[in-house]
């Protein structure tokens, strides 16, 4: 768990909990049943594809990249205008439960290697990779070498790997599968993204599985769709790792970036534990910070040494995940090293 | 529907504090049977004694400071547990009380209790106990002596010369290595079988329950010392490095997570410099072993190892930021570099 001194990187191992997800496939939910949409622009047209028609598909189809947050088609002009060295997909996955954007990249392999092939042309790079997160031991589906004739890299490592792979590589062009999927069909059949590739999972979930959902249903029709076993006492959008607990399911949406809805039966009890000084979030914090001083200094109420201290925190959860005494450390580190931001930005 | 919202993560790890204190106490549990096995079940009533007057005395130093009594906080039962294994099966039962309340009511809950405190507590009760009653905390019975739970004015008991007594007198140990190997010589209860002490550790550290690298660096210290000044002939180390309360001290003391500094290099230099000090203390000391006053010396300077480990690794962060930036890291994360280094 601990990993080596040297590089400064730690990280988490954590139990994937992929399937039976993951051997499933892409599934779509019979009472949100996926309404097909088209736009109408004569200036794509798939047999005859430039860099432009690209853009124009990609930003007809508002499609949005589900990695990141962005619209594809301001990613795909920032690529046109300088010069990338590869085109990697992010099938990566390193949280636990969600599978989405790897079971498009093993169920819809076709669609995905067809997408590459386009963005290859139009973006004239030469080489394109797939990045599949590599400590998954429990899953049953094997992960081939190859997609189509694109190679995939197993990132391997410890759990925040998609920040840590992120870090200092400009040159390469990052897009998420899904996003991929959502491009082939809005070149190839003038489709608008009207739907998310969501991980639905969850000990409450009565039939978890990948679902193909469409946008703007509220994560309680999901949940309802997919079946409850119980009432679930904690809903979260997102990841299990970073996502966000939310309150009311009728009143949050599925949105173009969703990528996974979890539901849990047991909510975490407050043992009134403290902080035993453990370190065991020093040694998993993959930016080498110290969350043990920084919630030492925000309980003596300082809060400027805390800011400064927590700088460079990504939110990856990890010492919040190991913590003994279930303290609220990266919640509490976030929200220093944001005040300390503003701060700055004020001064 | 009742949702509650929670912040991420979402998925905690299985290992609480009550775990891991849990598996100390459960590590003690072999030292105890074997302190049973030879002295007797006097050995039992003596951590039953330590254990359930930590637990009162922390409970009530708690109560007396306003806060409620944690009952899955077994902090206290570990550091009750811990002090009699210290001493002598015949120690009396009120030397174990005190040490404790000492350990407890001084060292402890003043500073803040669980977490807060900057000495090992049951380091301190024990330094208090040796300050106050040597004689008695170092007075060992021979193993397989009969001790009766309860001592009278004519209880007679064989006394032997513990090794750490014959080193301190200079000369080497009557006993053979096997014997100070299996713990078959006099010395504190639940100090002398180092293979017993070995398996604790082996156990701690599978559970991951404590930094086995402050262990190491602590032998490591001490028997560059003892190597380097024997204080009779050349087998002098190897039983320097079994005998008295070090080898419990590096399997339970040295790595005691509240006390020891969090980063790697600092808990080397910690253990190491606590291992020197030991072995020092025995050469210049007045008493046969001075360990517990060793990891009270170094408890107290961990805020510095602690200061100078974060600006080490302030100092690593910085390098590896420059490098992001000659590497030509996007335009987004440069502002962040430039930010943070401001």
């Amino acid at each position: 768990m601990s990993g080596s001194g040297h590089s400064g990187y730690k990280g988490i191992l954590l139990e994937q909990n992929k399937e039976p997800l993951l051997s499933k496939g892409i599934k779509q939910l019979e009472k949100l049943p996926v309404q097909e949409q088209h736009y109408l622009d004569s200036r794509v047209d798939p047999a005859n594809m430039t860099p432009e028609s690209l853009v124009i598909a990609a930003r007809q189809a508002q499609i949005v990249d589900e990695s990141d947050g962005t619209q594809l088609w301001k990613k795909l002009e920032q690529a046109l205008e300088d010069s990338r060295r590869a085109i990697v997909v992010d099938a990566l996955d390193d949280e636990p439960y969600i599978s989405s954007q790897l079971c498009v990249a093993l169920w819809m392999p076709g669609e995905l290697e067809e997408a590459i092939d386009l963005l290859r042309r139009q973006l004239r790079i030469d080489r394109a990779v797939v990045e599949i997160y590599r400590n998954l031991t429990d899953i049953f589906t094997p992960i081939p070498k190859r997609i189509g004739e694109y190679r995939v890299r197993r990132v391997g490592g410890t759990y925040p790997a998609e920040k840590r792979i992120r870090r200092g590589e400009s040159r390469l062009f990052k897009v998420g599968a899904c996003a991929l999927i959502h491009l082939y069909r809005a070149v190839f059949q003038k489709r608008v993204q009207t739907t998310s590739f969501v991980s639905v999972a969850g000990d409450c979930i009565a039939n978890p599985a990948n679902y193909e959902v469409p946008l703007n249903a509220t994560v309680g029709q999901v949940l309802n769709a997919a079946g409850l076993l119980a009432q679930p006492k904690r809903i979260v959008v997102g990841g299990s790792m970073t996502g966000t607990g939310i309150g009311d399911p009728e009143a949050v949406r599925v949105l173009s970036a969703t990528r996974g809805i979890l539901a849990f039966a047991e909510q975490f009890e407050d043992f009134g534990f403290s902080c035993i000084g453990c370190g065991r979030c020093v040694d998993v914090c993959p930016q080498g910070l110290s969350p043990y001083f920084i919630y030492k200094f925000l309980r003596a109420h300082q809060q400027n040494i805390a800011a400064h201290a927590a700088q460079g925190c990504t939110c990856c959860g990890a010492c919040s995940y190991i913590c003994p005494a279930k303290l609220d450390l990266s919640h509490r580190i976030y929200l220093a090293a944001s005040a300390g931001r503003r701060q700055k930005e004020k001064s | 529907m009742t949702v509650y919202t929670q912040n991420p993560p979402h998925i905690r790890s299985r290992e609480s504090n009550a775990s891991l204190m849990l598996s100390v106490i459960v590590a003690m549990l072999p030292l105890y049977a074997i302190a049973t096995y030879f002295y007797g079940p006097r050995a039992v009533l003596l951590g039953l004694t330590g254990a359930l007057s930590a637990g009162v005395t922390d409970a009530l130093c708690m109560y007396l400071g306003g806060r409620v009594p944690n009952l899955r906080d077994f902090s206290s039962i570990v550091t009750g547990l811990m002090i009699p294994l210290l001493l002598p099966a015949t120690v009396r039962y009120n030397i174990v009380i005190v040490a404790v309340l000492f350990g407890i009511a001084v060292a402890k809950q003043p500073f803040g209790g669980v977490g807060e405190n900057i000495f090992n507590p049951a380091a301190a009760g024990m330094a208090f106990a040796i300050v106050c009653w040597p004689a008695d905390v170092f007075s060992y019975p021979v193993p397989f002596e009969r001790i009766p739970l309860f001592l009278t004015a004519d209880t007679v008991f064989r006394v032997g010369t513990s090794p750490a007594k014959a080193l301190a007198l200079g000369g080497l140990p009557a006993n053979t290595l096997i014997d100070t190997l299996m713990g078959n010589v006099p010395g504190p209860m639940g100090c002398t079988s180092v293979l017993v002490l070995f398996t604790c550790l082996l156990f701690l550290a599978v559970r991951r329950a404590v930094h086995v690298r402050a262990t190491l660096a602590f032998l490591a210290g001490a028997a560059a010392l003892a190597v380097l000044t024997p204080r009779a002939g050349g087998r002098a180390a190897l039983y320097e490095m079994m005998c008295g309360m070090l080898p419990f001290a590096a399997v339970f003391m040295i790595n005691d997570p509240v006390t020891s500094p969090k980063r790697s290099l600092p808990m080397l230099v910690y253990g190491a410099t606590t291992g020197v000090i030991s072995i020092l203390f025995r050469h210049l000391g007045s008493y046969e072993e001075s360990v517990i006053f060793a990891i009270l010396v170094m408890n107290s300077a961990v805020w510095m190892l602690d200061l100078w480990g974060e600006h080490l690794a302030r100092e690593r962060r910085r390098e590896k930021h420059d490098a992001g930036t000659r590497a030509g890291v996007p335009a987004a994360s440069r502002k962040n570099v430039r930010h943070s280094q401001k």
